[in-house]
């Protein structure tokens, strides 16, 4: 009786203990800092008095579609990622305020809705063309030259005209394809170009057109054309059939001179030894003005699950990673991330990463619009015109021609989001 | 008391077929998202709004042509294999079963391996042979796309199906077949004659089952090609293989357009139905008894 006894004594212990130890799950949708960031929750845990548990999804796999299904199937993490307003019109009712918290206090680009925030900035990103130093001097290029269409154009055909002399397969690296998963590069990011670029940080203007159905034409054309030469000088099996890896390896490999990718690659670059010096010029897509800056945003935050019975803890683990020295060493050294906070000091060291530093230091910057598309506008709506566009099916009118169409449902489907 | 021992099967299928399918119909006359709980009945404005669709109608044409391509090869295939698995040939059991293999592999690891294959193993050993019609892979090709992938279903299914014509084959007793042969009937006129017609019951069910395997084709398509590649219909982007049940997934739960796709599946379960309803009156009346 005295064995039984003390058996079902451990037992119910084991239970209490494991019970006690609230699971806080984090949805991660950056697949490059998966390594880095399961290895913090890990060490984490050993000391949080709770268990910290990371999930990712990557960047062109379906991840709100994911999501979806988590919560269909009652098993919806505690910390989740939104990528702007079409995601958080998506998940209010499942989104915490967090405007109490310390970050909150430290940052400038938390996720604002009337005067609260509601999410923490998973980091601060930009985009451009990538480009190789190395690459771009023996070519006698100089890249603070290249800020408008026509000395882009003009360095292209030289670049073509050079490929043997350089060793490369073509001048830039980009992927458009729908089954390798790059709407995400094409239909969001490159379109951001379209909605923001050039313009004073935050302006609307083109958005607010975009949220009536409408579109301006001319700047639309122009940014066709852009593409257009973009896809004209790229290596043309990445271009149509590539994925990620594809499309950065040709880059970090040296065998194109440009690469329309963002300082997240900089882990992917460091993967490789002997990768060559790199730097970011901006999105030149128009003669009318000099584009030397980058497209610089906090695209994605974490947001805390309103309905967990563990919202505490996971925001616990949250301020936590702003606030202690190891967090912080793994957002910027592990993770390779530009923070988002003013309390953190460090720097990163990858190429990329520092040119959007010293971009968003100098205020030399655009924002990124395709948050204020609806939800998977961009990947589901834009992206196949893009391919089309690069398989030569159709040309610059007609792709802003099917893009106008497409922006006429937007008005509905944002009524629909509300 | 026997009623008894059927609920268990009955409590799951009530909870996971029954309560779902309703469910379902209701959805689709809601505008839900796919996360908000508050739903607005729209009636049948979702079943309208479909086939103003380009994208859909696309998909329908697609997937009634995968279809229609995949129940003529996978049962052609599959027949010829299980005839020679069936004769003298040395090592048929280790043949047998090395055609069912590809059926064990799921869906999506087959689906990445296969596109691994189109975009690099066949596009490079073209290239070094110099066979430049095979550097393009096939499936980013909006015209070889849907053959390729059929390709890739003969290749996984053709075995399956041909286990249930071997046990078909297996079933004819054999005497039949020797008083023909001492009768003088050739190889052509036992098949034709006697093999084919006793197997009949078999062909319905294959048939049955290639049909609506490949009409309901998912995993394969998301993993394979995810709809690509980008092609025109009606002056409108459409992914060329993205076959219905694909388009139905990408509406309701990429699109946050759960009410249309459920719509969209509620008139596929409808074809769906009436396609297998057909084909099974049709090939029953072939059918033979003994």
């Amino acid at each position: 009786m005295k064995r039984f006894l003390s058996l079902v004594l451990a037992l119910v212990m084991v239970c209490v203990c494991t019970t006690a130890l609230a699971d806080i799950k984090v949805s991660n949708v950056k697949v490059e800092i998966d390594a880095a960031l399961k290895e913090y929750a890990a060490e984490y845990s050993k000391t949080a008095g709770f268990n910290v548990t990371v999930e990712s999804v990557g960047g062109g796999a379906d991840y709100s579609g994911s999501l979806k299904a988590a919560l269909q199937a009652g098993n919806m993490p505690d910390i989740f990622v939104i990528e702007g307003m079409g995601g958080y019109n998506v998940w209010k009712d499942y989104i915490l305020d967090v405007s109490d918290t310390e970050f909150a206090k430290n940052t400038s680009v938390g996720f604002m809705v009337e005067g609260k925030c509601y999410g923490f900035p998973v980091a601060i990103e930009g985009f451009g063309l990538a480009y190789n130093k190395d690459l771009l001097a023996k070519a006698e290029i100089d890249p603070a030259t290249l800020t408008t269409y026509s000395a882009l154009k003009a360095a292209f055909e030289k670049l073509d005209g050079m490929k043997a002399e350089l060793g490369i397969d073509a001048v830039v690296s980009i992927a458009t394809s729908v089954s390798g998963g790059m709407t995400w590069v094409t239909g969001n990011q490159n379109f951001s170009t379209y909605l923001s670029c050039g313009l004073p940080y935050g302006d609307m203007t083109i958005i607010d057109m975009m949220r009536e159905g409408k579109v301006d034409t001319e700047r639309l054309t122009e940014y066709a054309t852009y593409v257009d030469l973009l896809f004209n000088y790229a290596d043309q099996e990445i271009l149509v059939n590539g994925n990620y890896d594809q499309n950065v390896n040709a880059f970090a490999t040296g065998k194109t001179v440009f690469c329309h990718q963002g300082n997240w690659i900089d882990p992917n670059l460091a993967a490789f030894e002997n990768c060559p010096p790199m730097g970011f010029i901006g999105e030149p897509f128009t003669d009318k003005q000099e584009i030397s800056g980058l497209m610089v945003a906090a695209p994605s935050w974490y947001v805390v699950n309103a309905q967990s019975p563990n919202k505490d803890e996971a925001v616990k683990f949250l301020e936590d990673m702003v606030a202690t020295e190891a967090g912080q060493d793994y957002m910027v050294n592990k993770a390779g991330m530009v923070p988002a906070f003013a309390n953190v000091a460090l720097e990163p060291s990858g190429d990329l990463s520092v040119d959007v530093m010293k971009a968003s230091a100098k205020g030399d910057i655009y924002s990124w619009g395709f948050g204020y598309m609806p939800d998977n506008f961009g990947m589901q709506n834009l992206g196949p015109i893009f391919e089309l566009l690069a398989q030569d099916a159709i040309d610059v009118p007609t792709f802003v021609e099917m893009v106008t169409a497409e922006f006429a449902n937007i008005p509905a489907l944002l009524a629909a989001a509300q | 008391m026997n009623a008894l021992f059927l609920a268990p099967v009955l409590f799951a299928f009530t909870m996971v077929m029954v309560i779902p399918f309703f469910l379902g119909i209701y959805y689709s006359m809601t505008d839900f998202n796919g996360v908000r709980t508050d739903l607005t009945f729209v009636g049948l404005k979702n079943y309208e709004t479909m086939f103003s669709d380009p994208l859909f109608l696309h998909s329908f044409l697609v997937t009634v042509e995968y279809t229609v391509i995949n129940v003529i090869f996978v049962n052609v295939v599959a027949f010829a294999l299980s005839l020679m698995v069936t004769s003298n040939l040395k090592g048929r059991n280790f043949l047998r079963a090395g055609f069912f293999v590809p059926n064990l592999i799921g869906g999506i690891v087959l689906g990445y391996i296969w596109q691994f294959v189109f975009n690099n193993v066949i596009t490079q050993t073209a290239a070094s042979l110099g066979l430049n019609f095979l550097t393009k892979s096939l499936i980013s090709n909006k015209d070889t796309v849907i053959w390729a992938m059929s390709l890739v279903n003969v290749w996984q299914y053709a075995g399956y199906i041909m286990m249930i014509y071997v046990a078909a084959i297996q079933g004819i007793p054999a005497n039949l077949m020797e008083a023909a042969s001492v009768d003088g009937a050739n190889y052509w006129t036992r098949l034709t004659k006697i093999l084919i017609p006793m197997m009949a019951s078999s062909f319905t069910i294959t048939t049955f089952l290639t049909l609506t395997n490949s009409f309901k084709q998912f995993d394969l398509n998301m993993s394979l090609t995810n709809g690509g590649p980008a092609g025109m219909y009606m002056m409108k982007a459409v992914k060329t293989s993205e076959l219905l049940a694909l388009n139905i997934y990408n509406t309701a739960i990429t699109k946050n357009m759960w009410g249309d796709g459920q719509a969209r599946a509620v008139i596929f379960f409808i074809v769906l139905v009436c396609i297998s309803l057909v084909q099974v009156a049709i090939n029953k009346r072939k059918e033979v008894e003994m």
